[in-house]
């Protein structure tokens, strides 16, 4: 593969990563704004992990993981309250609110004779680890579809087991699911607290990759393609998202031909597929046919 | 068996419910009736726990559910079916059940949920309920493809699934013929004669004054008659709040 290839495919390898977070949520039936926050949380946790306190990668990864689900937890807690627009609009508070907190972050330490940190506007430099291990980029595409393949090995033992189900039901109709005896309240914060985790994960990775990163990457229009993903793609399956990433990724932005209109043809796209197929291309009755058609 | 003490509900200004008392006894039919906005519907959504009263509490065997959320609720024996239909429309009809049958299961899996065990629709128990609503030969549809009469049998199967110890019924009649009506009645009997015990919250007079054993009749958010259907019926104060009140036509008339 030469590099233009592989820095495509490790794009649309961490932007599924932000796509399948917004898509647990939407599959809980709410709707959010704001997943681009725990990519963020993933992206300057990580990096500070490794180019601050100099650990391991690995530990980078773990510790971002973990604060991108403790936060999706803790916002999920009051927020699940709301439903709707009002919950839109929460996620977007708390994203911007995020975003602009970063902006003032500063923590910078001395790492051999560099300052490195994050320093609010400027951003965060020098997330070298990749580098300095000497991981070619083959290696880390290795490594993030590595993760991806996790994540969706996880959604798949779900969806084997109850979890899923418990989603879907308490996203159709949430007081019919009290009723049958299910825990909104519960299931909804773990829902935020997975798609915050899963962002995180791509947030981490991203870092790693980027080597730079700084707020204003981090704003609402992300979270907006990140749901879109979702929607285009479709709501039956974990593949859904991964597919809307692979349309504006794989085909709108690296083919030259729609060079300066990517956003028009998006745009279009997403009414379009909305209008046509309200639950995405892969949506669920088209994976029950799948489904019927793979067990004959 | 099922105990409502001085339950009230504002809504700002609006009493739907106001010091409403009763108490249902174990394994008998009884009716909860009243004009349009007499608060029926509101107390089936207190006992539930869809709303929190203003004051008053509702214990069943004796355990106060007054704090306890709806999913507890249905742990502790209430199921509900809704007089606008709901359902999970993309989920199957064995589904609808087995979700309605393990859904407050998962609160006593103590440590570990029964995770690996999907495609557990294929239960004794729910081959039994699907024959007992008539709907085994659709096990297999999505309940969103169902015709309106075959989603109120599903309801009720449902709602059994849980296996409750008291079944609310927000009126099951609606939008159902005469004939559908008796039908009813005697699906009626049949639940309660696997041992549950009924309220029936309905419109229609016939169904619940062939098949109740007790009624009580609301308006205006207060409790103003109970007895046996033929004590209800000889009530003036409910004739009144059905035909309209004869002393204000009188002040009509004499105006």
């Amino acid at each position: 593969m030469d590099g233009y290839t592989i820095s495509v495919l490790s794009n649309i390898g961490l932007f599924a990563f932000l796509a399948i977070s917004a898509w647990i949520l939407l599959i809980a039936g709410e709707i959010s704004f704001g997943q681009q926050a725990y990519f963020a949380i993933g992206a300057y946790s990580g990096g500070i992990a490794t180019a601050v306190w100099q650990w391991p990668f690995a530990a980078g990864v773990v510790i971002a993981v973990a604060l991108g689900a403790a936060v999706g937890a803790l916002v999920a807690w009051p927020t699940m309250r709301l439903s709707g627009l009002h919950y839109a609009i929460a996620t977007l508070a708390f994203a911007e609110l995020t975003r602009a907190s970063l902006n003032v972050f500063t923590y910078r330490r001395d790492i051999e004779g560099f300052a490195t940190g994050p320093d609010g506007a400027n951003g965060f430099g020098d997330i070298r680890w990749v580098y300095e291990a000497g991981i070619e980029p083959g290696a880390y595409l290795a490594i993030i579809a590595g993760c991806l393949g996790a994540v969706i090995g996880l959604v798949a033992l779900m969806s084997y087991g109850r979890g899923m189900a418990r989603l879907r039901i308490v996203g159709e109709d949430p007081i019919l699911a009290a009723m049958q005896g299910l825990s909104v309240t519960r299931t909804k914060i773990a829902a935020a607290s997975l798609a915050g985790g899963i962002a995180a994960l791509g947030g981490a990775l991203y870092a790693h990759l980027a080597t730079y990163i700084e707020p204003a990457q981090f704003s609402v229009m992300t979270g907006v393609h990140a749901l879109a993903y979702g929607l285009i793609g479709g709501l039956g399956t974990v593949l859904g998202p991964i597919l809307g990433v692979l349309i504006d990724i794989g085909l709108l932005e690296s083919l030259r031909v729609f060079a300066g209109y990517r956003m028009i043809v998006f745009g279009g796209l997403v009414v379009l597929v909305l209008i046509v197929r309200p639950r995405g291309l892969l949506d669920e009755p088209t994976m029950r046919r799948v489904q019927a058609w793979l067990r004959r | 068996m099922l105990t409502l003490e001085n339950l009230s509900k504002h809504f700002g200004g609006v009493h739907a419910v106001d010091g409403v008392s009763l108490t249902i006894h174990e394994g008998e039919i009884f009716g909860l009736i009243g004009p349009n906005g007499s608060g029926k519907s509101t107390t089936v959504n207190l006992i539930t726990g869809l709303y929190a009263p203003t004051t008053g509490t509702v214990t069943l065997d004796g355990y106060d559910l007054t704090a306890m959320a709806q999913h507890e609720r249905t742990a502790m024996g209430v199921a509900r079916t809704f007089q606008n239909i709901r359902l999970f429309g993309n989920l199957t009809v064995a589904q609808n059940l087995w979700v309605a049958q393990n859904g407050h299961e998962q609160r006593r899996a103590h440590f570990l949920p029964r995770w690996f065990k999907a495609g557990g629709e294929h239960s004794p128990d729910i081959d039994e309920l699907l024959k007992f609503s008539r709907l085994h030969s659709k096990r297999d549809l999505p309940a969103s493809a169902l015709s309106f009469g075959e989603m109120r049998r599903l309801e009720m199967a449902r709602a059994l699934a849980s296996n409750p110890r008291v079944l609310l019924l927000d009126e099951p009649a609606a939008g159902a013929s005469l004939e559908d009506g008796q039908l009813l009645a005697e699906r009626i009997r049949d639940v309660r004669d696997r041992g549950v015990t009924v309220l029936l919250i309905e419109h229609m007079m016939e169904l619940v004054m062939g098949i109740s054993d007790r009624i009580a009749v609301l308006n205006f958010g207060r409790k103003i008659a109970e007895g046996s259907p033929a004590e209800v019926q000889a009530n003036s104060d409910v004739r009144a709040a059905y035909l309209g009140s004869k002393h204000k036509d009188e002040e009509l008339i004499h105006a």
